[in-house]
């Protein structure tokens, strides 16, 4: 199972007709003409871990590359760019969703969480991350932030009741290093405690 | 940077020192380093496997607003020299050198490097560039015409030596029992979820590369080569890596090419490349053809061995594993035979790839093991028990410790091997017909000369100082543990530094040596100031202590007796504020010149099987359950166990994780994980982490790590074999083994899906 993407693919903006127009590009009479990667840049602002962050983006960029690039929030991981591994896993309004299949534009107006924005202001880490860290759910670390904002949106959806469970509903997101077993314990370990939370 | 404050000496289970950096998303990988107002690059590579480029057509890409500019053969001024091949003594992975003329020697090599403001603009210049090419018909790999069949003596030069013994066709023809069977593996790419990328940067003359690497040593050396700089004038950060696997040990092309492309633009430039490139612009498993014969005495003695195997490899580069030096070591048996051979052909160069030489041939043998049971009538443990050895059959040279057996008995019991009815096909639940299946795994025991700074300071805090890598083994882990232990400080009091070219070498990630290499290192340096600190206390509460008798615990110095210091006073009487040391270690049997060869980055381990005074290896058994569907033949790995004897444990934790890692790549190994070529155009074709499949949690219910007590005392000081490439060589057979003991149907060529077994 991949993380549910909803709508907020990248088609949304590059493909043609409808979907374009609905979205908050410059308005005129000349986009329909001009293709996609020669629009000018736009203004948006994108609220991540309760804060607004002004951008002025290429249309085309993902949200994953304003994240990285724009932002030098660093933690969303690219790991394949096309929706394949799950390293670039954030929440976007409680959800988990692949910012590397995301138009930045399109998460306007919408609550994104990512890895950054987890532990407390005190430095206390979120259940689920403490979990990943004492059931060493983890080897190099880079598939660990998208594991665990998926992880995250895995109890919330009510997809860890059982661990067969997790392991269908955590399989979106690879791992290399092959901590699978470890993340499943970090899961079991970390839902009582966020839902007591 | 790595932190944390519980206790951790060595033995202990602390949670990783870099845990929370990982957690949290603070841990720095590469791509994450931020460099000032980066340019963009992207790679174009070759659609084709064989051929020269016969036009290019830059002026749609020029014309793509924010194009900086475009490197090809055509503008490229022979700004990279050669840095030579890593085994001959060099330090690149290839000796294809891409841009320095117009020929293609495989698929996917790098043809053109667009430069751009933004990676939008430089990724849609790269599809806008067009290139025609003179297609010449490539020769993929087996079966293909054109390939070139050479001996790995011959192209050794001689160097390399075919183990063998005795006579062993001849005691294989008049063998009571005998096997003979061709075994296949296919191509695999180690696919790190961290993607290759590089970031340059220029300032006065001197080159800062960030990537992920398994030896910045090794990279700065070799790019201060290619580059014609003074290696001081490089310095190399990685303190954090995605996954490596054998994949960021050598030398790669792009670096210098993104190091040139900096120089050019005078501006950082930065480079992610995508996950198909990555296919094709670094190394690979390469695809084997095996042929192995089995001969035993009625009791199931082995009298003759035989292993063959042949290697896929670029048309330059000899590169081979060889696992025929393992496979021709681990039973008893008076005469054997090996020979490898290497098959040329239009590929990019294969490299190392979690436990090379280990993991196909292994493969190969535990089958034919397997298959030589089932024809003796014995059980599959049995016949391991029967020609298990404390001496390898080539030289008669000792095992420094082995504990295969051991291994089994723990493993075959904690998993119910006596529960298990040895008739295939006898064993059903339901629609599922469940097969058991075992064999031995082995890594051997590698060392590398290794240097370290340690730094003490009055407050009760330590900094480790040496330039290793963290590539997901826990090295930062575990190097603060032998801090910790050696200097006895909390482990929330020692940091460690590494990935860093700067500070003082560190062999290779690779070879499982980096454990026993550094910590011994480290553990030096340790004494070296306790020595110092012990020396000065001649009044003060230790006053007529023998100094050589006074150990650091707990934040003094004492004696046996219980007399004390704390240690800043302790620290008082030897120095003037912070005691700093270097220490270098050569282990015993390696050559005097490998603490220079470290200096210089080259590759240069020692240990393992190639020893002259004795042989060391980390040893294990490792227990599967299949199901295999009787209507659909879906196949399922429900459990695994793995039991396994590698000396001291430094940190069982991380080291579980280590092998349970291993154990999953096993499986992956065994069921999924193929790179396909297209034999007519020799390229890949599944070319993603969609379709060349790995393992993904679902995959992978029960996974089961035992360790198995080992001393052992001749290794290195500390009693350590290296383990993180131990888990997955025995995997694949005890899977193929398993295959056959529930439906019948032997399987000799991976990966094993549902074809293989209808
Ligand atoms: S980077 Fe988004 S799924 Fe891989
Ligand atoms: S921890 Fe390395 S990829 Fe998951």
């Amino acid at each position: 199972m991949t993380p549910p993407n909803r709508d907020l693919g990248r088609r949304g903006l590059l493909g043609a007709g409808a979907a374009t127009a609905a979205l908050p590009l410059p308005s005129g009479p000349t986009q329909a003409a001009v293709p996609p990667q020669q629009r000018p840049d736009m203004t948006l602002t994108l609220r991540i871990n309760g804060k607004a962050h002004p951008l002025t983006l290429a249309p085309r960029v993902t949200l994953l590359d304003a994240l990285r690039e724009h932002l030098a929030l660093i933690g969303a991981k690219k790991g394949c760019d096309q929706g394949q591994c799950g390293a670039c896993t954030v929440l976007i309004d409680g959800h988990r969703v692949l910012s590397c299949l995301t138009l930045a534009a399109t998460a306007e107006g919408r609550e994104i969480t990512t890895i950054e924005g987890l532990a407390g202001p005190d430095g206390a880490l979120h259940p689920m991350q403490q979990a990943f860290l004492e059931q060493d759910a983890f080897q190099c670390g880079y598939c660990t932030p998208g594991q665990i904002l998926s992880a995250i949106g895995c109890v919330r959806e009510g997809h860890a009741e059982r661990p067969e469970d997790i392991r269908e509903y955590m399989s979106g997101n690879l791992c290399r290093c092959a901590a699978y077993p470890n993340i499943v314990a970090a899961i079991e370990q970390a839902k009582p405690r966020m839902e007591r939370a | 940077m790595p932190d944390g404050s519980m206790s951790g000496r060595i033995g202990q289970s602390p949670v990783r020192v870099d845990g929370r950096a990982k957690v949290t998303g603070a841990a720095h990988y590469a791509s994450d380093m931020a460099v000032p107002n980066p340019a963009w690059a992207w790679l174009v590579t070759s659609a084709i496997a064989r051929g020269r480029i016969a036009a290019i057509d830059e002026a749609a890409a020029r014309a793509v607003p924010g194009v900086l500019d475009i490197l090809t053969h055509r503008s490229m001024r022979g700004e990279v020299g050669d840095a030579g091949f890593f085994a001959g003594g060099g330090y690149a992975g290839s000796t294809i050198r891409p841009l320095q003329d117009d020929r293609v020697r495989h698929d996917g090599e790098i043809v053109a490097i667009v430069l751009a403001e933004g990676l939008e603009q430089a990724r849609e210049a790269a599809y806008r560039l067009r290139i025609d090419y003179a297609e010449e018909t490539p020769a993929a790999g087996f079966g293909s015409e054109g390939a070139e069949l050479v001996s790995a003596r011959e192209a050794s030069g001689g160097s390399f030596e075919d183990p063998g013994v005795g006579d062993a066709d001849a005691a294989f023809a008049g063998a009571a029992i005998r096997v003979a069977a061709d075994y296949a593996t296919p191509t695999q790419h180690h696919n790190p979820i961290e993607l290759f990328t590089t970031t340059a940067q220029w300032e006065d003359g001197r080159l800062t590369v960030f990537e992920g690497s398994q030896y910045v040593h090794g990279l700065k050396n070799g790019l201060a080569a290619q580059l014609g700089l003074d290696p001081a004038m490089v310095r190399v950060e990685s303190p954090y890596i995605g996954g490596a696997f054998g994949s960021r040990g050598s030398l790669t092309q792009r670096t210098a090419l993104i190091a040139v492309a900096a120089r050019r633009l005078n501006r950082p430039v930065k480079l992610v490349a995508t996950r198909d490139q990555g296919f094709t612009i670094a190394s690979y498993r390469a695809e084997t053809r095996q042929h192995v014969k089995l001969g035993a005495d009625t009791d199931g003695r082995l009298v003759a061995l035989v292993h063959e195997g042949t290697e896929v490899t670029s048309r330059p580069d000899p590169y081979k594993v060889a696992g025929t030096q393992t496979t021709s070591r681990i039973y008893a048996c008076p005469n054997i035979r090996t020979r490898v051979s290497l098959l040329h052909a239009d590929r990019n160069t294969p490299g190392f790839m979690r436990s090379p030489p280990e993991l196909p041939y292994m493969f190969a043998l535990e089958s034919a093991m397997d298959e030589l049971a089932h024809a003796a009538g014995l059980d599959p443990i049995e016949l391991r028990r029967r020609n298990d050895t404390m001496r390898e059959p080539i030289k008669g040279l000792p095992w420094t410790s082995r504990s295969l057996m051991p291994c089994f008995d723990r493993g075959a019991a904690a998993f119910g091997w006596a529960e298990r009815n040895p008739a295939p096909r006898s064993m059903r639940e339901g629609d599922w017909l469940v097969g058991w299946g075992c064999a031995t795994t082995i890594y051997p025991t590698h060392l590398g000369a290794a240097t370290a700074r340690v730094t003490l300071t009055p407050d009760g805090r330590a900094r480790v100082q040496t330039a290793a890598h963290e590539i997901g083994t826990g090295t930062y882990t575990v190097v603060a543990q032998a801090a910790a232990e050696g200097l006895g400080l909390p482990l929330g009091k020692v940091l460690v530094e590494m990935g860093d070219s700067d500070l003082p070498p560190a062999p290779v990630s690779g070879g499982s040596n980096v454990t026993a290499s550094v910590c011994t290192v480290v553990m030096q340096a340790c004494e070296q100031i306790r020595a110092r600190l012990a020396a000065a206390a001649t009044e003060g509460p230790l006053q007529g202590r023998d100094p050589a008798t006074l150990r650091l615990l707990d934040g003094a110095l004492r004696a046996p007796d219980g007399a004390a210091e704390p240690l800043a006073a302790a620290m008082a009487r030897a120095a003037n504020g912070a005691i700093e040391v270097y220490a270098e270690n050569i282990p015993e049997g390696l050559p005097p010149d490998s603490l220079k060869k470290l200096y210089q980055g080259k590759q240069a381990l020692g240990g393992g099987l190639e020893g002259k005074q004795h042989v060391m290896a980390a040893f294990g058994a490792e227990f599967v359950e299949v199901r295999v569907h009787s209507r659909t033949a879906e196949l399922r790995v429900p459990r695994i166990l793995g039991a396994f004897a590698a000396g001291r444990i430094v940190n069982p934790r991380t080291a579980r994780s280590q092998l349970m890692g291993g154990l999953i790549w096993g499986i992956g190994s065994a069921l999924h994980e193929a790179t396909e070529i297209d034999r007519r155009t020799a390229r890949y074709v599944n070319d993603n982490i969609a379709e060349y499949l790995i393992p993904v949690n679902a995959d992978v219910p029960q996974v089961e790590v035992l360790f198995v007590e080992e001393e052992e005392r001749t290794a290195n000081p500390l009693g350590i074999k290296g383990l993180g490439e131990l888990g997955n060589v025995g995997t694949n057979a005890a899977i193929a083994n398993a295959v056959f003991h529930a439906t019948g149907k032997r399987v000799r060529e991976l990966p094993i899906r549902i074809e293989s077994v209808l």
